[in-house]
């Protein structure tokens, strides 16, 4: 049976906690209620309050405790319910999980993951769609990581609470129940997906889209329309890690395709695609036919709750096609 | 409840001549020899920072020394320190090396953290001492989950965090209490009152006279002690540690001090007055266990003073191994960030463009 993102979450975080009796979930919510979205549904039951820990509502210490909680052996699985709310914790995130292992050469050490809730397009309005992706992947220190797909959510999760380092993990919401990426995934199976490298959803050799998280789907989607409309073949990446950034599949391809358009969620300033953008200008100048393109969220402060705002504010298929148009025309 | 504690210590017994039935002769002793080598041991890490022989800052604790040491004297090494910026003497109570704490202050390649922190912001992994951040109230929060992971574990290893009455003021702060609190964890916060948060008076942070009475709104016993009195604040911490070993839970001790020199070695310190200090150096914890000991026939000049010669060359050692020891190789900036090496990362970027 087809398994959804939500589900591969959940089946992850089981077999983990099984496995490995170190780890525990800490967050708002985890518990009796099985998580805002459900994501921890049934964990409570298997595992007992002491490993499924419903917290106080105080991100600050859910995300300082399981700092101190790793330091001291365990395998702490963090939940912030919704990004939004992360901003109590980003001493901790920053300051401390982020540096704690630079600032002791390496002796004092928390490999923990935060599971963080984030993306729009549902109608949450300010504050409970936001993206900030580009806080953490602008901090060396953290391993940060989106996965886009079924199989990566399930695969991705269980790397990062493997992972020795402090790993924030960004589900997005609108993929939860998405029926578009749901896939059979192998019952029970062990498969750890890579932490580190880019994937390569769609091959094509016109132009590439670089691009993450649910903004995947509307990539795959323009690509297949430019191709029906102009036959273009459009090479789709999809990110997967935020950071450390993987430049070089994002070069080679641009090296083969020419020319470059960054899809993101977040607004456009000093966005995940200014990095990517600039990284091309260095390094793979010679190779661009085109501008690089991005289709990115305005620089205003988040997304707005009414639909008509809300659909100027999210990228689209459309905007990504036009896009490609431009690029691909020039 | 919140109680006080004013009874029985260095200040009060001066003049008593009775055993004191808790606290061994020994440990008196050396409790007095510990707060003396602490003092030493910073007012030489002073000097040499006046000197410009290591760069950056230091945080001394000059006149809180009974406090440390009464809090972490008799802790094993398998409980965890969470200190503050200015509590780089909790290393030498707990037993760092002082070739390790020189090399930290120095930034050498043979400190612990390999010359990243700054100076006084030492921690020791082997004896489990959080390399603290600068970011206030910061090491409560990560010791308080060290406690959690040390009640899931089931060992009785227990967390002693310290922090000054600043950071009471911060969210964070609260955060730690109230879910130490809530899950009945292991952990003894010991806020050390030294009246002053760098030039903001204690007045300015809270309306309470006792910070030990923000423990009633966490649900566990706050206390507030003579921090300037070793005996009281040993009974004090002793008693909150063996709670919290044996599953009483948390713990917030007040410990009301004062620090004789600014908040680092950059600050002169003019907001406070020439009085305010004087009176506080008259009541010098080391001069008062001095007193007490005398009057148990425990103390004299010479034990002192040959206490103070045979340290003062172990300091001279560690500074001389210190002083020699290489700094870190400037390539060495780009490791320990992850688990994994980035510096082929850095180093070796590969270039698509022909032409360039």
């Amino acid at each position: 049976m087809p398994v959804s993102y939500l589900d591969a979450i959940n089946a992850a975080l089981r077999e983990e906690m099984q496995r490995d009796p170190n780890v525990f979930i800490l967050g708002e919510d985890v518990g009796v209620m099985g998580g805002a979205f459900g994501v921890t549904k049934g964990l409570l039951e298997e595992f007992g309050a002491d490993r499924v820990i419903d917290s106080p509502l105080a991100e600050g210490i859910i995300v300082s405790a399981s700092i101190g909680a790793a330091m001291a052996g365990l395998r702490p699985v963090a939940e912030i319910q919704f990004v939004d709310f992360i901003t109590p914790a980003m001493d901790a995130i920053t300051q401390q999980a982020a540096k704690l292992r630079y600032r002791s050469a390496g002796t004092q050490t928390c490999p923990l993951t935060v599971r963080v809730c984030y993306g729009g397009g549902t109608g949450g309005g300010l504050y409970h769609s936001q993206t900030n992706t580009t806080w953490f992947a602008h901090e060396p220190g953290l391993v940060v990581v989106a996965p886009a797909t079924a199989s990566d959510a399930k695969g991705m999760l269980k790397a990062s609470i493997r992972q020795d380092d402090p790993v924030i993990y960004f589900e997005h919401k609108k993929l939860y129940r998405l029926p578009a990426v749901k896939e059979e995934l192998p019952e029970g199976d062990d498969h750890l997906a890579d932490l580190f490298h880019c994937a390569i959803r769609r091959p094509g050799k016109d132009a590439t889209i670089v691009t993450y998280g649910y903004m995947l789907q509307l990539a795959l989607q323009a690509a297949e329309k430019v191709a029906e409309e102009s036959g273009a073949s459009v090479e789709v990446i999809d990110l997967r890690v935020l950071n450390p950034l993987d430049h070089d599949t994002i070069l080679e391809s641009v090296s083969r395709t020419g020319r470059l358009c960054i899809v993101q969620e977040d607004h456009r300033t000093l966005g995940i695609g200014s990095e990517i953008a600039a990284t091309v200008a260095e390094r793979a100048f010679d190779c661009l036919d085109a501008p690089i393109v991005r289709v990115a969220a305005p620089d205003v402060p988040a997304i707005p709750a009414a639909e008509s705002l809300e659909q100027f504010y999210m990228p689209n298929v459309s905007k990504v096609v036009d896009a490609l148009h431009r690029i691909l025309q020039y | 409840m919140a109680t006080k504690v004013k009874e029985l210590g260095a200040g009060a017994a001066v003049r008593s001549n009775h055993p004191n039935p808790l606290i061994s002769n020994d440990k008196l002793k050396q409790m007095y020899s510990t707060m003396l080598k602490c003092r030493l041991l910073e007012e030489r890490a002073r000097i040499l920072k006046k000197q410009a022989r290591f760069k950056g800052n230091y945080y001394a604790a000059v006149g809180q020394e009974a406090t440390a040491v009464g809090a972490g004297i008799d802790l094993r090494p398998e409980d965890t320190v969470a200190p503050s910026h200015r509590d780089f003497i909790l290393n030498f109570i707990k037993g760092t090396p002082l070739t390790a704490m020189f090399s930290q202050l120095y930034g050498r390649s043979t400190s612990p953290d390999k010359g990243r922190s700054a100076p006084a912001h030492g921690g020791y992994a082997p004896l489990n001492i959080i390399t603290p951040g600068s970011t206030i109230a910061a090491q409560l929060n990560i010791g308080t989950g060290i406690a959690m992971a040390n009640q899931m574990k089931k060992n009785d290893n227990v967390v002693v965090a310290f922090s000054g009455e600043g950071s009471t003021s911060l969210g964070f702060w609260h955060e730690a209490l109230n879910f130490a609190g809530v899950r009945n964890l292991p952990i003894v916060y010991v806020c050390q009152n030294n009246l002053w948060a760098e030039s903001v008076s204690v007045k300015l942070q809270t309306k309470v006279d006792d910070i030990s009475l923000k423990a009633i709104g966490y649900g566990f016993p706050g206390i507030t002690v003579d921090g300037n009195d070793v005996v009281a604040m040993y009974r004090v911490a002793q008693e909150a540690i063996a709670r919290a070993r044996t599953g009483g839970g948390p713990t917030l001790i007040e410990a009301k001090t004062y620090r004789w020199y600014g908040h680092s070695e950059i600050d002169p310190a003019r907001y406070r007055s020439a009085e305010e200090v004087e009176e506080w150096k008259a009541k010098d914890p080391i001069a008062a266990m001095e007193r007490y000991l005398t009057g148990k026939d425990l103390y004299s000049d010479a034990w002192k003073k040959e206490i103070s010669e045979e340290f003062q060359k172990e300091l001279d050692a560690a500074i001389d191994v210190a002083e020699k020891a290489p700094p870190p190789e400037p390539i060495d900036c780009l490791d320990y960030l992850y688990s994994f090496d980035i510096r082929n990362r850095e180093l070796d970027r590969k270039n698509y463009s022909p032409k360039f």
